[in-house]
């Protein structure tokens, strides 16, 4: 197990590397964003000097050289447009795209775990037909095309939510979300909640095909029983996985949701900043993102091998 | 819950009271103002673009501000005199004005703010270099001096130099200041909850008698337009800016909007090459030039993409800028013209040229493009349009390695078009030009050098009209900007670069 | 479906004839039965004869403005008319003409992407899955690097420094999606092996490449198929959102994508703008999600869970 886990940290370190050397080279081919940064009235000498004050004359592996020492030490660089520190502006904006990926998951697991134990136990039943349904919706219907919707119809015309914007609550000093949260985080949430559903659905549909729950059905258990005792625990171990890898998904991948309803996170931070080509704070979101993701899919992993002990750690 | 709901009531009779006695004299109200962009910094020579700029004026004031009228007024300064050369300011402070953190406004402010608005991290630092020195004379006396006469020192300085306070700035350092910014404004900074909003409250002790109205001011940046139509209709915003025509003909029939519309100072232009990717095209042919303007029907693409609402572009001087000529002509749509002129260029048959324009960096500008190469198609000149993403075409235009032929557009906050000039045609001394023209950068260096206010004027009037005969552009057109507000508010003046002050503006509740 | 559900196991491969008319009536039967597969199998084939019969079937040339009839709202409305079934967008352009001829865009995407990724994906999963050892290792690391990453962040950053054309999109989808095939490929060519019917053909003096060709291709179709399906109706609804961001084909394809980001700024005023290409997204992915459903049921139970 030990040797598992060292195993898989020096994995996820390659893995992070290889993600820096990626984000850096993409970043060259992007060209200069010097010119960006200059007002239109500037001379040809100003735009020289900055140049050169920045850096981006020296060659391409020096450049290379000191984005990846100072990534190591915590320092993601500078965001050209806001001239500050890039990890502060992503740590800024974090506890926003947390809170929507969190409420979004939720959203995800209370609708999509029921809905898929229902429809797995009961094939071609009604709740059958939902889960189903529920899992096609999920995956066919683009959220941000949803989420303009929903603001016509329930924020518009109903007036049940906020249109836009994060608002939250103070209690204890703890920040809590508001019903702002509940459309942008169903938007985000619908994909994920059609993968859950297909997932639960069909790994019931397994598991009741397993020779233990035969047995326990052979040994006239009740229905109830049987489903506690094995097919929930069973399922709920690579739902486990599923969970890791879907919140990954909803951290990284709210961007549109987030520049729809003007949610102060991270998507909203990446939209600004590939609009305004400040390249430096794209660089570093993705690798911020990927180290996240790259982190959850750890943690997962081995959150699978402590809950599943019929799983070896041998290769 | 008792004890809360006692204490509410207490509040409330309380705020009632409050109401009653102060009716219609101490700030109320709060007004939501929605920007189209996340302003980077709430300092002025940091800021980044106009939505920027815009929040951080609410709380600082410079030594001078453009008053409604477009002319030059006293702001933290009483009066100035120039010298006789036209390279010496001397500026009379006003004594009674306080930070918001109670520091004492004076000379020092003054010359500590051009100190740092001037230094090399500042993105905006040429807007301090203009001045060649600062000095303190006296507390409440300050002498700007420039190089060489220098006409629009004044209304740069009310478009950039925002007065900081120099004990706290050196306090907290440009990390602290940019987190808690603080001026001598109307309003005094309270929050910013980064991408989500700011918040500023009413400066009681603002210099102005009777200002600020409003009690609370909040900035909330919503980037995608579909939602800042659905936020003004919910009522959740106050003010939304740069609406669309369609967007506002959609508000038309809500009873709790209200529509404003005026005049933008931008023009929009396709523009010739003579730099780089033109030379030798037969765009360098003057004739050429004036013919591919007179093959546009600029009032029909008003017509058709923007309902109407637009001014043909005379010029590169819009009607509000100084020195505007009253007499010039629109080009207007004449393809008979055109072609006449193409065949005395020695062009019967036209010509094929690369053409290129931004994509998603203007209003309906892709449609403009697309209308513009058909016209030009029409009288004989085949081009080849090219979309690109705006970042990346930026960075090419500034490069000059944009094709012979391409779209854009420039705005101008300080009311005189020079600098406008300057940046499109300055050869190759400026970054956004792709032009050069001996007879306009003499005109140029002219009216840069002339502080006399009409003899500038009769200096942009000949600019004009020698550059109708030499068009370096197409003229396209200077758009209608249009915002809904909330029926409450009063007093909300936008002007015609896109800006605003907030301190006269009032909310009914 | 039932029965395949339940993991009965009935395979084409078992199909109770040989012959390929009788393996055709088989699958004709298996698809009678599942009315979900036959709905989705019936929805794809109305996407592709709109795709190929686009200039029949579109009354309006897809790119003709007309702006004075701009904006009609569609026929079942009041004010709308039969001219223009689904009404016309900001620049009087007939959105049904556009819509049937962004099925052209959205397949050729779907198509061309899933091709590369495919094609690719595949040579090198058997190359890894076959050779192993240091190779594997290292390609193994690559696609779960690639895998890693989140992958909307960097298509989006991709096609923000590419700029916009057709050819750039599907590139961009096409070797994004390259790890995913090396995956399913790879994980057969090791079940294969680990089968031992490949020790069994090698001891009887079988090639390389007849293995490879004899045993291991044909049963890699079955899976591959499967998810080939899935991604490429993936590719569709990643194509609308770049186009919704404005990365996508340049503005004046029709492409559903493209649609959607002009109908979202009228989206309060004039909602039938967006509305109808987001409908043709939905029905399209509708019907290739239900014909992978099937497909997987019926080539291949064990895939149920690979899917990202």
């Amino acid at each position: 197990m030990q040797r598992y886990i060292l195993s898989r940290l020096v994995q996820s370190a390659g893995i992070l590397i290889g993600v820096l050397l990626i984000v850096f080279f993409m970043l060259q081919m992007t060209g200069d964003p010097v010119s960006l940064m200059v007002s239109r009235n500037a001379s040809p000498e100003q735009v020289e000097a900055l140049r050169e004050e920045l850096g981006y004359n020296r060659p391409v592996m020096v450049q290379f050289f000191d984005f990846f020492t100072d990534a190591l030490t915590g320092d993601f660089g500078m965001s050209l447009r806001h001239r500050q520190p890039s990890l502060k502006l992503i740590l800024d904006r974090l506890p926003a795209t947390v809170e929507l990926a969190a409420t979004a998951l939720m959203f995800a697991l209370v609708i999509g775990v029921p809905l898929g134990l229902l429809g797995g136990s009961n094939p071609n039943s009604f709740w059958d037909i939902m889960a189903r349904g529920a899992g096609l919706i999920g995956q066919t219907i683009p959220n941000f095309w949803l989420a303009l919707i929903l603001i016509v119809i329930l924020s518009v015309h109903l007036g049940w939510f906020p249109t836009f914007g994060r608002n939250t609550w103070s209690l204890f000093g703890l920040t809590l979300p508001t019903r702002s949260v509940v459309l942008p985080a169903f938007a985000l949430g619908l994909f994920t909640t059609g993968q859950i559903v297909r997932f639960v659905r069909s790994a019931v549909l397994e598991i009741k095909n397993e020779d233990y729950v035969r047995t326990a059905y052979s040994k006239g258990l009740s229905d109830r029983n049987i489903y506690m005792r094995h097919i929930l625990r069973n399922a709920s171990i690579p739902l486990i996985s599923i969970i890791g890898v879907q919140f990954g998904y909803l951290m990284s991948g709210s961007i549109y949701i987030e520049t729809i309803f003007s949610w102060p996170g991270l998507g909203n931070l990446l939209a600004e900043a590939i609009g305004n080509r400040d390249f430096a704070l794209v660089q570093a979101i993705a690798f911020f993102t990927s180290l996240v993701v790259v982190a959850l899919n750890l943690l997962t992993d081995v959150a699978y091998g402590l809950a599943d002990p019929r799983i070896r750690y041998g290769d | 819950m008792e004890k809360s709901g006692v204490k509410c009531l207490f509040t409330i009779v309380l705020l009632l009271s409050a109401m009653v006695w102060t009716a219609g004299a101490g700030p109320q109200g709060t007004l939501r103002v929605a920007t189209t962009t996340m302003p980077n910094a709430i300092d002025l020579p940091m800021g980044s673009e106009r939505n920027a700029h815009n929040v951080a004026w609410q709380i600082y004031n410079s030594l001078v501000w453009i008053q409604d009228d477009g002319k030059v007024g006293p702001s933290l300064a009483d009066s100035w005199t120039v010298s006789e050369d036209g390279t010496t300011y001397t500026f009379k402070l006003r004594k009674d004005v306080k930070f918001h953190n109670g520091e004492p406004f004076n000379a020092d402010a003054v010359v500590y703010t051009w100190n740092r608005g001037k230094q090399d991290s500042m993105q905006w630092k040429e807007k301090f270099a203009v001045a060649k020195s600062v000095e303190k004379i006296d507390d409440y006396t300050v002498r700007v001096t420039t190089e060489g006469p220098s006409p629009l020192l004044l209304r740069i300085m009310a478009e950039f130099w925002a007065i900081i306070p120099p004990k706290h700035h050196q306090k907290v350092g440009e990390n602290g200041f940019l987190n808690h910014p603080i001026g001598t404004g109307p309003f005094v900074f309270k929050e910013w909850k980064k991408g989500d909003r700011i918040i500023f409250e009413a400066n009681p002790n603002y210099w102005e008698e009777g200002y600020p109205k409003v009690k609370t001011l909040v900035f909330r940046p919503i980037p995608e337009s579909s939602t800042r139509l659905a936020a003004i209709s919910a009522g959740e915003i106050d003010i939304v800016t740069r609406l669309s025509s369609e967007e506002a003909k959609s508000l038309k029939n809500r009873k709790n909007v209200k529509l404003i519309s005026y005049t933008v100072d931008r023009v929009y232009y396709i523009t010739f090459n003579n730099l780089t990717s033109g030379k030798g095209k037969p765009t360098e042919n003057a004739l050429v030039r004036q013919a591919m303007n007179y093959a546009v029907d600029v009032d029909a693409v008003i017509d058709a993409l923007f309902d109407g609402y637009g001014r043909p572009a005379t010029g590169y001087v819009t009607p509000g800028n100084w020195g505007y000529d009253e007499e010039i002509q629109p080009f207007g749509y004449d393809p008979e013209k055109a072609k006449k002129l193409l065949a005395e260029a020695g062009y019967p048959d036209g010509f094929e040229m690369d053409f290129a324009c931004p994509s998603g960096a203007y209003n309906n500008f892709e449609q403009v493009c697309e209308a513009v190469q058909g016209y030009l198609g029409a009288v004989g000149v085949k081009t080849n349009l090219n979309l690109m993403e705006s970042g990346k075409y930026w960075d090419l235009e500034a490069k000059k390695q944009l094709p012979p032929l391409f779209g854009d557009s420039w705005s101008e906050a300080t009311g005189e078009a020079l600098p406008r000039l300057k940046g499109a045609l300055g050869g190759k001394n400026a970054n956004f030009s792709a032009w050069s023209d001996p007879e306009i950068d003499r005109l140029l260096e002219e009216i840069g050098k002339t502080v006399d206010d009409d003899a500038r004027a009769k200096l942009y009037v000949e600019l004009q009209r020698y550059m109708q005969k030499n068009p370096p552009f197409i003229y396209l057109y200077e758009p209608v900007a249009f915002e809904g507000i909330n029926p409450g508010v009063k007093d909300y003046r936008p002007r015609p670069a896109e800006n605003y002050y907030l301190k006269y503006t009032s909310i009914d509740s | 479906m039932m029965e395949i559900a339940k993991g009965t196991g009935l395979r084409i491969d078992r199909a109770p004839n040989t012959g390929i008319r009788a393996k055709a009536a088989y699958v004709c039967k298996l698809l009678w039965r599942d009315k979900t597969g036959l709905a989705g199998l019936i929805i794809v084939l109305i996407v592709i004869t709109a795709a190929v019969f686009a200039p029949f079937l579109s009354p309006y040339d897809p790119l003709q403005q007309d702006l004075r009839s701009a904006k009609t709202p569609p026929a079942w409305t009041e004010e709308g008319d039969m001219d223009h079934p689904l009404g016309t967008d900001n620049l009087g352009r007939d959105i049904l003409s556009r819509i049937i001829y962004g099925t052209r865009v959205s397949l050729t995407v779907g198509f061309f992407g899933v091709l590369i990724a495919c094609s690719i994906g595949m040579v090198i999963g058997l190359i890894s899955g076959y050779v192993g050892g240091l190779t594997d290792n290292i390609v193994m690391g690559l696609v779960n690097m690639i895998l890693a990453l989140p992958y909307l962040v960097f298509v989006v950053f991709i096609a923000a420094i590419l700029g916009r054309s057709l050819l750039i999109v599907i590139l961009i989808f096409g070797f994004t999606d390259i790890p995913i095939f090396v995956r399913i490929t790879r994980g057969e060519v090791l079940r294969i092996r680990e089968s031992g019917y490949i020790e069994a053909a090698r001891s009887i003096g079988a090639g390389n490449g007849r293995i490879i060709f004899r045993h291991i291709l044909p049963n890699l179709i079955g899976p591959l198929i499967t998810i080939a399906t899935f991604e490429m109706s993936a590719m569709i609804f990643y194509e609308a959102g770049l186009g919704f961001l404005g990365l996508s084909v340049p503005p004046s394809v029709p492409s559903w994508g493209n649609m959607l980001s002009t109908g979202r700024q009228y989206l309060t005023i004039y909602p039938w703008i967006a509305t109808y290409p987001g409908l043709a997204i939905v029905f399209t992915g509708l019907g290739m999600n239900l014909l992978g459903d099937w497909f997987r049921d019926v080539l291949d139970p064990r895939l149920r869970r690979i899917k990202r």
